[in-house]
């Protein structure tokens, strides 16, 4: 059920300079693992949309924040001290999992930069989930809590340096290997790294009811 | 005393505004076409467009100007981003959401005016008016009146109640703007954030009216002889699903209202606009071929022809579900018209991407397609990205959409000549001595007859000629 509150910030944990997770009371809000809440600092009129980072068993509520140059709300936010009330609304949105295909079905997560929250959630939300995650980031510095995942179902792809698990773009790792063609595939982060890999999974005759796409701005 | 609205925007502002007006004809308040005459004046404001927020900047600039002359109160509501919400609040006597309308008249006796007789008496204390440019120009909202004759304790303040509901407003009944075709609003709001709409950041999240309300707005409507009854809605077949299996769904809403057209020998049309394909099941389109009352044209936007352009748009479906619900309808309601709404010029939209939405113009051949070139609605997330498609490429594409999309209606609307059809007459056609009408297709429909008392009333026209965007014929009986 949707709701509308304020909800005590926990503590802001930085991750790098500009990325930040913000932790905060739960107040019993339910979600599916990958839906996003509208989150602003309170009394603000601004809010954003971020997707939820925690998993559906943890007694608090994160979010995985990339602090914007010229943003309204994510400054504020980063600002925000401990203590300080928010205002949340949520959960929306569709970008989830089917859960029936849980138990029988293979994974492949897609993100870029931030865009790993909703598998973060997905993850710790369902500790069975047979998956594959790759993030896309320019630096190997920006893994963002990557021992959250299995070591052999995390593949951090690194354009801007060599220190990932794998030297260049997500959309180059999905040219250069193969993937079961049952695989139910779920895209998270910019728009033009969702297209380019939503491009490569259909000409690798992937079926576009297996491929779910969210899209960050 | 007078009052004058203006209203921006799409039909639900529309039905906004009838319950608005009733709010003030119950003050005692009268309305003017004429905003020069009017001591009260509000806009109902429309966000989708910035053209559309910049001429309420322009029309409360005008408005303030008149205040140094004339005892004004202005105000402000409908769709409202919260940056322009903070700019208005300077601006405007009165900011408020439609769901605070009830205190409509609460906020307007806090300027001391309980109703529009004791508006007049104020005229005394103009004299009072601080006539000073400068300081217009600094607070151009402010009465400036001796505050000892007059407390404007709430100027430009934004009404907060915690309880604040639109269910209240649902309550107020509308001032209805037709004698026959009614809107009735069964649903405010947006949860599915399309990144090119700021609906969701002004409306908030989707909520449903209660059924029985509605139905009984209906049966209200019917009894008064309306004919053409439009159910409104920003997601109008998300209906219920805020509330978690303890209201009817949107079927069952319909069916409903379908049970009470078969009860009641009245004869109607019920409409329904806008639905989102996402939530577009088999048994609503079930429904609407069971009843007569069920008005056979289905609006189901589709935006764009282009799974990855769906995607951007964040539409939440693809073209494969949009193909599944047109075939549906195909089977189910051989005779529906099919309208849509489409976007073109999208950030990003490659040659390749309008191409595929120039072919489902074909593929679906709808009757109609209100078809927009985009522009970036600031607070929407698209605003955020480049607008990267030329002026001129747009009009180029909305062009070659519209006239792809004319050769097919025209197609449609011949294959109607010689057929003898029931129609709505609405009034006065632009051809002298003709009536406008449509049918219950919403195809519209003009045929030579100078009986005014014929609109409002069905009729039957048998029809003559078709062009691509209307039909002609003679009056049968």
């Amino acid at each position: 059920m949707q709701s509308k509150g304020k909800h005590k910030l926990h503590a802001i944990k930085f991750l790098t300079g500009s990325t930040y997770i913000m932790q905060m009371e739960r107040n019993g809000l339910e979600f599916e693992a990958g839906q996003h809440i509208l989150l602003g600092a309170d009394g603000d009129l601004n809010q954003r949309e971020y997707s939820i980072y925690s998993g559906n068993n943890d007694t608090f509520l994160e979010v995985l924040i990339k602090e914007v140059d010229d943003g309204d709300v994510s400054k504020k936010l980063k600002d925000t001290k401990p203590g300080a009330f928010l205002q949340v609304e949520g959960p929306l949105g569709f970008f989830s999992l089917d859960q029936t295909l849980i138990p029988t079905h293979q994974f492949l997560f897609i993100s870029s930069g931030t865009g790993i929250a909703p598998f973060h959630s997905m993850v710790k939300s369902h500790p069975e989930l047979d998956y594959t995650l790759l993030h896309g980031v320019r630096y190997g510095l920006e893994g963002y809590e990557k021992d959250t995942y299995a070591r052999n179902r995390y593949i951090q792809c690194t354009s801007g340096d060599q220190t990932g698990d794998f030297a260049g773009r997500v959309t180059d790792y999905l040219l250069k290997h193969t993937f079961d063609k049952a695989t139910i595939c779920y895209f998270c982060g910019n728009f033009k790294m969702i297209r380019e890999a939503m491009d490569i999974l259909d000409k690798k005759g992937f079926p576009h009811n297996q491929l779910h796409a969210e899209v960050y701005f | 005393m007078k009052y004058h609205i203006v209203q921006l925007g799409c039909q639900m502002n529309i039905s906004d505004g009838e319950r608005v007006q009733q709010v003030l004809e119950g003050m005692g308040f009268e309305a003017t076409d004429k905003e020069e005459e009017a001591s009260l004046l509000g806009v109902i404001a429309c966000s989708v467009r910035q053209k559309g927020i910049d001429k309420v900047y322009n029309m409360v600039a005008k408005w303030n100007k008149w205040k140094n002359r004339k005892n004004l109160i202005t105000f402000v509501s409908g769709c409202v981003l919260p940056a322009d919400k903070q700019k208005f609040l300077k601006m405007f006597d009165l900011v408020f959401p439609m769901s605070q309308l009830p205190q409509l008249p609460e906020m307007i006796s806090q300027y001391g005016i309980v109703s529009a007789a004791s508006m007049q008496t104020l005229d005394a204390g103009l004299s009072d008016l601080v006539k000073s440019h400068d300081q217009v120009a600094l607070n151009p909202a402010a009465f400036r009146l001796n505050p000892t004759a007059f407390k404007p304790t709430h100027v430009g303040i934004t009404p907060q109640k915690p309880d604040e509901r639109i269910e209240d407003f649902w309550h107020i009944a509308p001032k209805y703007g037709s004698g026959f075709e009614a809107f009735i609003p069964i649903q405010n709001g947006c949860n599915k954030f399309c990144t090119f709409c700021a609906v969701p950041y002004t409306r908030g999240r989707e909520v449903s009216r209660p059924s029985e309300e509605i139905l009984n707005e209906l049966k209200h409507l019917v009894a008064k002889g309306f004919k053409s009854i439009t159910l409104l809605g920003q997601n109008v077949n998300s209906y219920g699903l805020d509330k978690k299996g303890t209201e009817i769904s949107f079927a069952g809403l319909l069916k409903m209202i379908g049970e009470f057209g078969q009860q009641s020998n009245e004869d109607f049309w019920v409409y329904f606009t806008s639905p989102h394909p996402r939530d577009m099941s088999d048994d609503i389109i079930e429904v609407v071929a069971r009843y007569d009352c069920l008005a056979k044209q289905i609006h189901l936007p589709v935006q764009s022809g282009d799974d990855n352009m769906l995607v951007r748009m964040n539409r939440n479906h693809g073209m494969g579900k949009y193909r599944e619900i047109v075939s549906t309808i195909r089977r189910l309601i051989p005779q529906a018209t099919l309208f849509t709404d489409i976007i073109v010029g999208f950030t990003g939209e490659t040659e390749e991407e309008f191409n595929n939405t120039m072919k489902i113009m074909g593929e679906f051949k709808y009757n109609m397609a209100y078809i927009a070139q985009y522009s970036p609605r600031p607070g929407a997330a698209s605003s955020r990205w480049d607008d990267d498609i030329p002026q001129e490429e747009k009009k180029e594409r909305y062009h070659l959409l519209t006239n792809e999309m004319m050769k097919h209606t025209l197609e449609y609307n011949q294959l109607l000549v010689g057929r003898t059809l029931k129609v709505l007459v609405r009034g006065n056609d632009r051809k002298k001595g003709y009536l406008s009408a449509y049918t219950e297709g919403r195809i519209v429909a003009r045929f030579q007859c100078n009986k005014n008392e014929m609109v409002g009333k069905y009729a039957t026209i048998k029809v003559t000629s078709a062009a691509p965007l209307s039909i002609e014929g003679v009056l049968v009986n």
